[in-house]
C-alpha cells in the first residue's frame, strides 16, 4: 500500500463544505418538541378515541409517542420509567391508579419534565408537589348535577308542583338507580351527587333501590328484570351512572311493554302514560340514536373533544418555554383546566 | 480463533447476564406487587361487597340483615379479624363484634384519614392496637368513609376492616431475594409500613434513603457492601410503594465463574489441540522422519538398515513396502555379487586347471633327449613324476588338497625340471609335520617355484628352498632361491603387477588373486630380497578363513 498526499479535488471539497453548512444549520434549528402520551388502556373506546383526538390536534405542533398500560399501573410505571430515559419534553398521563401518581410526580420534578394528567384525577396533595403539574378533565360531580337537572326540567322545574311525570301525584319522585362498579370513584360520586342534587333542588327523591350493574349493558338488562318485578308499578325514573346500563334497562323495559308507539310513526313520544324517563351519562352513539327514537330521555356528554383541545393547547404553551405565562388559560389554582359536561336531549 | 470465541462468549454472557439480572429482579418485584395487589383487591372487594349488600338496607329497620352481612364477610375470609361500621362520632353502629372496648377511635389515624379522604381506602401500618380483637395480635386497619341510612336518614360513617398482619407479611416471605435481600412497604410519607427484615436495622435505612431519593423504578445500588437491584413500584388502590431489594452479587459471582469457566475451556481446548498435534507427530511425522533417515542411510550404502514398522497405519504400510523394496534390492545385489564371484571362480578354476603347454612340450622334449642318451632311469623318473604331477593337478576336480599332496606335486615338478635343467640347481623342502594334513588351495606353489627356477638359473650353485610352517594364525609357505636378488623397484613393480591386469607375471598374479578370493583379504604374498644373495616369496594363508569356507 502506498500512501500519497493528494489534494482533494475541488468539487469534493465544495460538496463537503455544503454538507457541513447544512448540518450546522440543521443542528441550530429548534428541535421538534417531544411529548409522551400514557393511556390506562386502549381497550376503553372512550380513551382510544380521546387519544386519537389528542394525536390529531397535536400534529404539526409537537411529536407524540403513545403507550398503552393495559390497565396495569405496574406496566405504566415501567413505561414512564423507560420514557424518562429518552428525555421527552412533556408527559401526558392518563393514570391507571390515581393514588399511585405521587412517586411519578416526584420523579418528574427531579428530572424537570412537566406533566399533564387527564381523565383520572390524581389527589390534590400529589398535584401540589410541583408547580409544573396540571390536570385537564371534567368534574365527576358535574355529570350527575346536569343529569339531575335534566330530570328536574322534565318534571316541571318546580319541586312543589311536579307535572304528569309524577305518575302517582304524591309530589315525590320514585327512582331506581343503576350504579357502576361498587367502589369505583365515578360510580360513588355520580350516585351520591345525583341524590344530593335533588335534595339541594328541593325535590323529594325516593330511591326505591340502588342496583350495581358494573357499568355493563348486559348486567343492567339482567338486573332490570327483578327491579321491574318489584317496582314497575311504582317507579317514575331510572337514573343510570352511564349510558350502557341505561340502554340495557331500556331493552328490558321495552320487553315489558313500557315503551309504546301509539301513533305508529316509528317514534316513541313521551306523551304515552306508560313512558318512564331513563337518563344516562357519556353520550355514546347508541345513546344518541335511542334518544332520537324517543326511548332514552337524555344523557350527559363527557366532552373529550373539548378536553383534547385543552390538553393540546396547554401542552403547546408548556413546551414553548419553561416559564411561559399561562395566565390567559382557564387554569384554576394554576393546575386545573375544567371542561364542562354537556347535556344531550331532543330539545 | 479459540481466544476470540471464548472472549466473545464471555462478553455476550456478561451483557446477557446483566439484562437477565434486571429482568429477573423486575419480574420478582412485579410478582410481589401483584401478590399484594391481589390481596388489597380482595380486601377492597370485601368492603365493596359489604357496601353493595347494605346499599338498600337501613341500620335500624334492617339491623338483623345488616348484622348478618357484616358477620358473614368477617368470617368468609380467614385473615379478616373484624368488620364494623362506626358513626362519625366513633361509636359502633354494628359489625362482627359486639363492642369495641373502652377507648374511642376518633383520634386514630385510620379513623381521621377515612373521613378526610372519603373516596379512598386507608391502609394503616401493622399495629397492636386492635380495637376489636379478643386476643392481642398485630393487625392492619383498612378504613373507608361510607354512607348508611339510619331510620331513613343518610349518614356518613367509617367502615373498618381489621386484617391479620401475618397474611400480608407472608406474601413476601416466599420470595428468594438472596443474601441481604429484603422487601419494604413504604407509605406516601416515607414511613415504613412493613419490612421483611426482622428488625429495622442498618440495611432498611440505606434502602430507605435510596427510596426517598429515587421515588420509583428499577436500578442497581450498593447496599451493605452488596451489589443489589432495587425496584420500587406503587401498589394500586393504596398510597403504598413496594420496595424489593435483590442481591445480585450471586449473579455477579456466577458471571465471574462463567468467565473463569470459559478461560478454563479455552485452556482445555488449547491443551487438547496440543495433544492432538503431539499425537499426529508421534503417529505420523516421527515415523515418516525415521523412514527418511532410513532412506538416507540406505542411500549411503547401508542396505542392512530396516525401516521401523510402527505408528499410524499408513506409515506402517509405507515402511513395509519400503522394507520389501529394500529386501528385493538387497537380494538382487547379493545375486549380482554371487554371480560375479561365481564367474570369477570359474575363470580361476580354468586358470588353475590350465597346463602350461610349454611345460609339457619341454618335459616331453627332455624325455626324448634322455631316451636318446640311454638314460633310461631318468626317463622313468621323469615320466613317473609327470604322471603324478598331472594326477595331482587334476585331483578329481578338488580345489583344496592336503599340504602333503601339494608338496608331492611340487616335488614332481622339481624332479622334472631338475632333470631338464641337468641339475643346474638343488632344492630343499622343509615342511612341518603338523601341517601336512591341512588342506590348502592346490597348485599355488608351482607358479612361484617356476619363477624361482627361471630367475635363479645361471648361478651354478642355485638352491631352491621350500618351507612350510605355521606362524600364529597363518600357514606360511616360503619359496627361496639364491641368486642376484631383486631391487626395491623391481619388487614394487611385481606388487603392482599382482593387482593389475598386465601380461607380466601371469602365474604369480593368478596365485595372488586365487588366494584373495578363497581366503579373503588377509591372505597375502610377500616378497623379500637381499641383492646378490637370495629372494624369498612367502604365501600367507589365514587358518581361520580356511575353516569357514565350504567349497
Amino acid at each position: 500500500m502506498i500512501y500519497t498526499k493528494k489534494r482533494p479535488p475541488f468539487a469534493a471539497m465544495a460538496v463537503l463544505c455544503a454538507l457541513a453548512l447544512v448540518c450546522a444549520l440543521a443542528s441550530c434549528a429548534p428541535r421538534e418538541k417531544r411529548a409522551a402520551l400514557f393511556l390506562y388502556t386502549t381497550n376503553d373506546p372512550f380513551i382510544s378515541a380521546f387519544a386519537e383526538q389528542i394525536r390529531a390536534l397535536s400534529t404539526g405542533k409537537f411529536s407524540l409517542q403513545a403507550f398503552d398500560a393495559d390497565n396495569s399501573q405496574i406496566i405504566q410505571n415501567e413505561q414512564i420509567e423507560a420514557a424518562i430515559k429518552r428525555r421527552p419534553d412533556l408527559m401526558i398521563i392518563n393514570p391507571v391508579d390515581r393514588l399511585g401518581m405521587y412517586p411519578i410526580i416526584n420523579k418528574l420534578k427531579q428530572e424537570g419534565i412537566p406533566v399533564v394528567f387527564f381523565n383520572r384525577e390524581p389527589l390534590l396533595e400529589d398535584l401540589a408537589l410541583w408547580d409544573r403539574v396540571y390536570y385537564v378533565g371534567a368534574r365527576a360531580e358535574q355529570s350527575s348535577q346536569i343529569q339531575a337537572s335534566l330530570v328536574m326540567e322534565l318534571f316541571g322545574n318546580d319541586p312543589r308542583a311536579l307535572n304528569r311525570h309524577d305518575r302517582n301525584g304524591d309530589g315525590r319522585i320514585q327512582a331506581i338507580i343503576l350504579k357502576g362498579e361498587q367502589g369505583h370513584q365515578d360510580a360513588e360520586i355520580r350516585t351520591a351527587e345525583a341524590i344530593r342534587s335533588f335534595q339541594e333542588g328541593g325535590y323529594s327523591l325516593d330511591v326505591l333501590t340502588i342496583e350495581i350493574a358494573d357499568w355493563n349493558r348486559d348486567i343492567a338488562y339482567a338486573k332490570m328484570e327483578g327491579i321491574l318485578d318489584a317496582f314497575q308499578d311504582r317507579m317514575e325514573l331510572v337514573l343510570s351512572n352511564n349510558d350502557a346500563m341505561a340502554l340495557g334497562a331500556i331493552q328490558r323495559m321495552k320487553e315489558r311493554g313500557i315503551f309504546r308507539d301509539n301513533n305508529g310513526n316509528g317514534r316513541i313520544d313521551g306523551g304515552d302514560s306508560s313512558w318512564i324517563p331513563v337518563v344516562g351519562i357519556d353520550g355514546l352513539d347508541d345513546a344518541v340514536l335511542q334518544i332520537q327514537a324517543g326511548y332514552l330521555y337524555g344523557t350527559v356528554v363527557n366532552d373529550s373533544i373539548s378536553q383534547s383541545r385543552a390538553i393540546v393547547a396547554l401542552s403547546e404553551r408548556i413546551l414553548e418555554r419553561a416559564d411561559a405565562d399561562l395566565s390567559d388559560l382557564p387554569l384554576e389554582g394554576g393546575k386545573y383546566i375544567w371542561v364542562e359536561y354537556k347535556r344531550f336531549t331532543l330539545d | 480463533m479459540l481466544l476470540v470465541t471464548s472472549a466473545t462468549y464471555s462478553y455476550v454472557f456478561s451483557v446477557r447476564a446483566d439484562a437477565l439480572v434486571e429482568r429477573q429482579s423486575r419480574e420478582l418485584n412485579k410478582q410481589i406487587v401483584l401478590n399484594y395487589e391481589n390481596y388489597i383487591n380482595s380486601v377492597i372487594e370485601t368492603a365493596n361487597s359489604i357496601q353493595a349488600a347494605s346499599l338498600n338496607l337501613d341500620v335500624t329497620r334492617e339491623y338483623g340483615r345488616l348484622q348478618e352481612v357484616y358477620r358473614f364477610n368477617a368470617e368468609i375470609k380467614k385473615d379478616v379479624v373484624a368488620v364494623i361500621l362506626l358513626r362519625d362520632s366513633g361509636e359502633l353502629v354494628l359489625g362482627s363484634v359486639a363492642d369495641i372496648g373502652a377507648g374511642s377511635p376518633v383520634d386514630e389515624i385510620w379513623f381521621k384519614t377515612a373521613l378526610q379522604k372519603r373516596e379512598i381506602f386507608y391502609f394503616s401500618a401493622p399495629h397492636m392496637n386492635s380495637i376489636t380483637a379478643q386476643r392481642k395480635e398485630e393487625v392492619i386497619s383498612v378504613s373507608k368513609a361510607v354512607e348508611y341510612s339510619e331510620n331513613g336518614v343518610k349518614k356518613v360513617g367509617v367502615l373498618l376492616i381489621e386484617l391479620n398482619f401475618r397474611t400480608i407479611g407472608g406474601l413476601a416471605d416466599k420470595m428468594n431475594l438472596g443474601v441481604g435481600g429484603h422487601i419494604l412497604i413504604v407509605n406516601d410519607d416515607d414511613s415504613i409500613v412493613y419490612s421483611s427484615l426482622p428488625q429495622y436495622g442498618r440495611i432498611p435505612s440505606e434502602s430507605m434513603a435510596i427510596t426517598k431519593q429515587r421515588y420509583f423504578g428499577g436500578f442497581k445500588a450498593k447496599i451493605a457492601h452488596n451489589e443489589m437491584y432495587v425496584n420500587i413500584n406503587t401498589l394500586s388502590h393504596t398510597r403504598w410503594r413496594i420496595v424489593s431489594v435483590t442481591n445480585i452479587d450471586d449473579i455477579a459471582k456466577t458471571k465471574r465463574q462463567m468467565v473463569a469457566l470459559s478461560v478454563f475451556i479455552f485452556l482445555l481446548s488449547l491443551a487438547g489441540a496440543a495433544s492432538v498435534d503431539y499425537l499426529i507427530s508421534i503417529r505420523i511425522s516421527r515415523p515418516l522422519n525415521q523412514l527418511q533417515e532410513t532412506i538416507t542411510s540406505i542411500e549411503s550404502g547401508n542396505f542392512l538398515t530396516k525401516a521401523k514398522t510402527s505408528g499410524q497405519k499408513e506409515v506402517v504400510l509405507l515402511a513395509k513396502s519400503f522394507n520389501n523394496m529394500i529386501d528385493e534390492i538387497r537380494s538382487l545385489m547379493d545375486r549380482v555379487v554371487a554371480e560375479q564371484r561365481d564367474k570369477r571362480k570359474t575363470e580361476l578354476r580354468a586358470l588353475q586347471n590350465q597346463i602350461n603347454p610349454h611345460f609339457l612340450y619341454n618335459t616331453l622334449d627332455s624325455i626324448v633327449w634322455l631316451a636318446e642318451n640311454q638314460r633310461t632311469r631318468d626317463v622313468i623318473t621323469t615320466v613317473i613324476a609327470l604322471a603324478r604331477f598331472f594326477r595331482i593337478s587334476i585331483s578329481k576336480g578338488e580345489i583344496f588338497i592336503p599340504v602333503r599332496d601339494e608338496i608331492e606335486h611340487i616335488s614332481n615338478y622339481l624332479t622334472i625340471q631338475k632333470i631338464r635343467y641337468i641339475n643346474r640347481f638343488e632344492y630343499v623342502i622343509e615342511i612341518d609335520e603338523g601341517i601336512l594334513d591341512l588342506k590348502v588351495m592346490k597348485l599355488m606353489l608351482q607358479p612361484i617355484v617356476e619363477n624361482a627356477i627361471y630367475h635363479g638359473i645361471g648361478d651354478e650353485s642355485e638352491i631352491i628352498t621350500i618351507r612350510g610352517y605355521r606362524d600364529g594364525a597363518f600357514l606360511v609357505f616360503e619359496v627361496e632361491n639364491t641368486g642376484y636378488g631383486l631391487t626395491e623397484d623391481k619388487i614394487r613393480e611385481i606388487y603392482e603387477g599382482l593387482k593389475g591386469d598386465g601380461n607380466k607375471g601371469v602365474g604369480i598374479r593368478n596365485v595372488y588373486q586365487r588366494l584373495k578370493i578363497y581366503y579373503g583379504e588377509e591372505a597375502d604374498i610377500r616378497i623379500k630380497s637381499v641383492l646378490d644373495e637370495r629372494t624369498t616369496v612367502s604365501l600367507l594363508i589365514p587358518l581361520e578363513a580356511r575353516a569357514e569356507r565350504e567349497w
